[in-house]
């Protein structure tokens, strides 16, 4: 319906208020339509102002259906109005309500809650999430702090507190799947009410964020101005967006309390809206609100006429994220962006190390010791022991992982690496792209679809994802070029709908889900001899093959007219660039699961480090992305003994934590 | 039951401790009269909890569980012993540890099938399923505690648990009150949704033998329930059957739920409320379940 809307919006001349109009009409239609089906439209209607004595299926009508109408249209408008000011504030179309973390971090703290205090539960779980969510928050504003809230180092905040965050919300499922399954289908977004408590509670709230955010109308215009004419104005940067983002992370923070993780809205309403052409942020802001509020609405009434026919719960937040991203990958070549300019100051600044190279022979020396120690310490039965390196009765164990990790680290890190310049967006990175996101999506199916398949299987679906998510990238980018921005947003894309499958199927309950949980997380359990001689083969290979390409690296990121008075082809190199990234993320993948971050953190990790110019700044990755996994594969396999942490989730916290540290110094 | 469960003397000791195996020996001899039945009992290691409760209700419990910390908590009484092994996740237990502890069999279920190629280089592996889709619950359960029995070489302890859990059930068949209303059996996730349960799983099954009829019309998963919100619940004409825990903070919200409140005027008589059981489990879950809603019915038919 809404495809074949857009498709007619050269005829129509497509302004915000159109688009919003028919969207309008349709939720009408669906809505009333199902009101129709549930007990006629007039009892229906009288149904909303009361009569609980009217029998069974009035009570219903009362308690279940009207709030659930009416939480769908809040949770879209509060979302859709987050996502607006985070893309202003941040000048960055993939800002989205939970990129500061608020998302996760509420969700951290329901956990923890439900497992150490469940009595605070009982005052009010939305109270719960709204700290959580508020001292994530807290937590980004304090590391970007002394650089005035710039946007990047903002990004980068959000981004690593939501992995940290994320990384320990995973570690509490893995070893409380039982005790935790209720969240699980508050993290899938389900809108499903019960009363009216819910929206009593978000009314109100999300009535005074849209005041405050009326009030700073004006003087967050100026955010689209650049940071020097801005402060020429007179107005305290600092200030103002301390402001913006504490106004969303508000938003956003109240609606997640209440009906969960919804995907998709906040991200996509401001970016469609725009593309319908509204250009100043007043404009914008209203109509992303009304179209963010009719997009849920229209998903959840779509949603409620045909969930019928599966069985079980089909949570509303997952489906917007599923159905959303196919819309948005078809909106992408549409948008306008700013396309080929050079962004400014995109990456973080920092200091260039004297000597990379005895840098790098210092992490080489570092990455040798992690893996004897790797290899030979380790707990059994009774306890610490150091193993002779002739014992292979315990090495046949420990070599295949150990193997895998350091191959895995330096392919990721390399993606990471490729994708990060190349785009000069210091939120690119191989998991961003989406290539691991349809891999898994394919994996998912496989796991919960076919009886019981085996790894072959296993390896072979996961590589047509891949493949999948790789034509979908170069199809609908190849006409413009593969702009380094609509790539990323498409594997954002990509990336939203993997997500809500994996929603879909932990909020199930489904006990193979825990399974899933272990292996998405970046494992390097199912690592075989093989395989891990494989990957290792193949991550030395890749390296090297990549070592020519260093000079497209440092040249690419100056923007395409640079580039192409250097006599770079734009379109060969960042083809040829994005199919290297293709095959180091799909082989990385499919050994340890799409959501190791190590991509995205090695390339921080090194520039924080000092590797600078692209060359040494790929060694540099590839070598702390290998140092990283092993150690966190053998911290991962010791810490809990003899349960084990995946490897991906241990990369993450350790790096994160030293990548936090690390912005705090900037 | 209280026979069943106990730990038997059987247990071998481990490898590791050969020093102790020495006084191990003697104090057994003076245990058993029948030295012989040591040697037939192989040291087990599995992942399953089903697998678990049945071999502990055997009278052989394994010599490694995973993940023994969440099992007390979920499949709860009778405990493991503490000489139990814990070996890690279900779903990726410690292969180091697994293959130091050296077990003579590993028993699985099918959800940890593509563990078999590396589980089976420490030892032989058997896979044991149960509540597959399309067949008799009941009759799997059964044919599963032989099959484990016939792993452990006890085939006669197979046939008492069988036949001691099916007499109790029978008799507390003949206790349950007339007229007793189909029951909608659910488990609260959260204040808005809950699991409520029906074929292929162990509640349905149970109730069956009990000649109760279940009021849920629509599908369930493959694990014997199916997710829905509050709202599925409503203009079902049966009793409410609660099972617990309820989730930290749903028991307040359900007080001030209006959907909730309404539901709970329809069922057919104040809504049970069961303590929790394993829902996946086998014989011993099964016979738990059954004393337990009887004596629930039995109570509420009183007052």
């Amino acid at each position: 319906m809404l495809a074949r809307l857009v498709r007619l919006a050269p005829l129509l001349r497509l302004s915000p208020g159109i688009t919003c109009g028919l969207l309008c009409l349709v939720c009408l239609a669906l809505a009333s339509s199902n009101l129709v089906d549930a007990a006629g439209l007039l009892a229906g209607l009288q149904a909303l102002f009361g009569a609980p004595d009217a029998g069974m299926d009035a009570l219903v009508l009362h308690f279940s259906w009207w709030p659930r109408l009416m939480m769908s249209l809040l949770a879209g408008g509060g979302l859709a109005l987050a996502g607006v000011l985070m893309q202003q504030v941040l000048r960055n179309p993939l800002a989205a309500p939970t990129t500061l973390g608020v998302a996760s971090g509420a969700n951290l703290a329901l956990m923890a809650t439900t497992l150490m205090a469940p009595g605070l539960l009982v005052v009010g779980r939305e109270w719960v999430a709204l700290l959580g969510g508020g001292l994530a928050m807290a937590l980004v504003f304090a590391l970007a702090w002394r650089r005035g809230l710039a946007p990047v180092v903002v990004v980068l905040g959000g981004l690593v507190v939501n992995l940290y965050l994320g990384a320990l919300s995973i570690v509490l499922l893995l070893f409380h799947q039982q005790e935790l399954k209720g969240l699980l289908i508050w993290g899938a977004g389900s809108l499903a009410q019960n009363d009216w408590g819910g929206v009593a509670f978000l009314a109100p709230r999300l009535a005074l964020g849209a005041l405050t955010a009326w009030l700073l109308l004006r003087p967050m215009a100026v955010l689209e101005l650049d940071d020097a004419s801005a402060r020429s104005l007179g107005v305290s940067l600092r200030n103002l967006r301390l402001a913006g983002l504490g106004l969303a992370v508000f938003l956003t923070g109240c609606v997640v309390s209440v009906v969960g993780v919804i995907g998709f809205i906040g991200l996509a309403a401001p970016n469609i809206v725009r593309l319908a052409g509204a250009r100043r942020l007043g404009p914008r802001l209203l109509w992303s609100t009304l179209l963010g509020a009719l997009l849920l609405a229209t998903t959840d009434q779509l949603l409620q006429r045909y969930s019928g026919q599966v069985s079980g719960l089909v949570p509303t937040g997952a489906v917007t994220a599923t159905l959303g991203a196919p819309l948005l990958i078809w909106l992408i070549p549409r948008l306008k962006l700013r396309g080929d300019q050079p962004p400014a100051g995109a990456t973080a600044p920092a200091g260039r190390h004297h000597a990379p190279l005895r840098l790098a022979g210092g992490l080489a020396i570092a990455l040798a010791s992690v893996t004897v120690l790797a290899l030979l310490v380790g707990q059994t039965a009774g306890g610490w022991s150091w193993q002779s390196p002739a014992d292979w009765d315990v090495l046949q164990w420990r070599l295949p992982r150990v193997l895998a990790s350091a191959g895995c680290g330096v392919m990721l890190a390399l993606a990471g690496t490729l994708i990060q310049r190349v785009t000069a967006n210091p939120m690119a990175s191989p998991e961003v792209l989406g290539i691991s996101g349809g891999s898994a999506i394919a994996l998912i199916l496989a796991i919960f679809l076919l009886p019981s398949p085996d790894n072959l299987t296993l390896v072979g679906v996961g590589t047509l994802g891949a493949m999948a998510s790789l034509a979908v990238l170069i199809i609908f980018n190849g006409r413009s070029g593969l702009l380094p921005e609509r790539l990323l947003l498409t594997g954002v894309a990509i990336t939203a709908a993997f997500d809500g499958v994996r929603a879909t199927v932990l909020a199930g309950g489904d006990p193979r889900a825990q399974q899933v949980i272990a292996w998405l997380s970046g494992s390097t359990y199912y690592v075989d001899l093989t395989s891990g001689l494989v990957v290792l083969g193949l991550a030395l290979l890749l390296a090297l093959a990549s070592s020519p390409l260093a000079r497209w690296l440092d040249i690419l990121p100056l923007g395409a007219a640079t580039s192409r008075a250097l006599g770079i082809d734009l379109n060969r190199s960042r083809l040829l660039l994005l199919l290297l990234v293709a095959l180091l993320t799909a082989t990385a993948t499919l050994v340890v699961g799409p959501l190791s971050f190590v991509g995205l953190l090695a390339p921080h990790l090194a520039r924080l480090l000092g590797f600078l110019r692209a060359g040494m700044h790929l060694l540099g990755s590839a070598l702390t992305g290998a140092l990283l996994m092993v150690l966190a594969d053998w911290v991962g396999r010791q810490l809990l003994f003899p349960q084990e942490i995946p490897a991906g989730i241990v990369a993450s916290l350790l790096g994160g934590a030293y990548f936090m540290w690390g912005l705090r110094r900037l | 039951m209280t026979l069943l469960t106990r730990s038997s003397p059987v247990r071998r000791p481990r490898p590791l401790l050969a020093r102790h195996a020495l006084l191990f020996a003697l104090a057994m001899a003076m245990l058993l009269s029948a030295p012989l039945a040591m040697a037939a009992s192989p040291r087990i290691a599995t992942l399953d909890w089903t697998l678990a409760e049945t071999l502990q209700a055997l009278g052989t419990p394994p010599a490694a569980v995973a993940q023994i910390e969440a099992y007390h908590d979920w499949v709860g009484k009778p405990r493991l012993p503490d000489s139990v092994i814990d070996l890690g996740l279900r779903t990726q237990p410690n292969l180091e540890l697994l293959a130091d502890l050296d077990p003579d069999r590993i028993l699985i279920s099918p959800m940890f099938a593509n563990l078999t190629p590396r589980l089976s280089r420490i030892a032989p592996v058997e896979n044991f399923s149960l509540y597959s889709p399309g067949k008799n619950t009941w009759k799997e359960m059964r044919q599963l505690t032989r099959g484990v029995a016939a792993v452990v070489n006890r085939p006669g302890a197979a046939e008492q648990l069988i036949d001691t859990t099916e007499a109790r059930i029978r008799e507390l068949r003949q206790q349950l009150p007339d007229n007793i209303p189909p029951l909608l059996v659910v488990q609260f996730m959260d204040a808005r949704h809950v699991r409520v349960f029906g074929d292929n799983g162990l509640y349905q099954a149970v109730m069956k033998r009990l000649g109760l009829e279940n009021a849920w019309p629509g599908d369930t998963n493959a694990w014997g329930f199916s997710l829905v919100g509050l709202e599925a619940l409503a203009n079902l004409d049966a009793r409410l059957v609660v099972v617990k825990p309820y989730p930290a903070g749903v028991r307040a919200a359900l007080e001030q739920s209006g959907l909730w409140q309404g539901l709970k005027q329809q069922s057919q008589g104040e809504p049970l409320v069961l303590p929790p059981v394993w829902s996946f489990g086998a014989l011993p879950s099964a016979q738990r379940f059954a004393e337990q809603l009887t004596t629930a019915l039995e109570t509420a038919d009183a007052r």
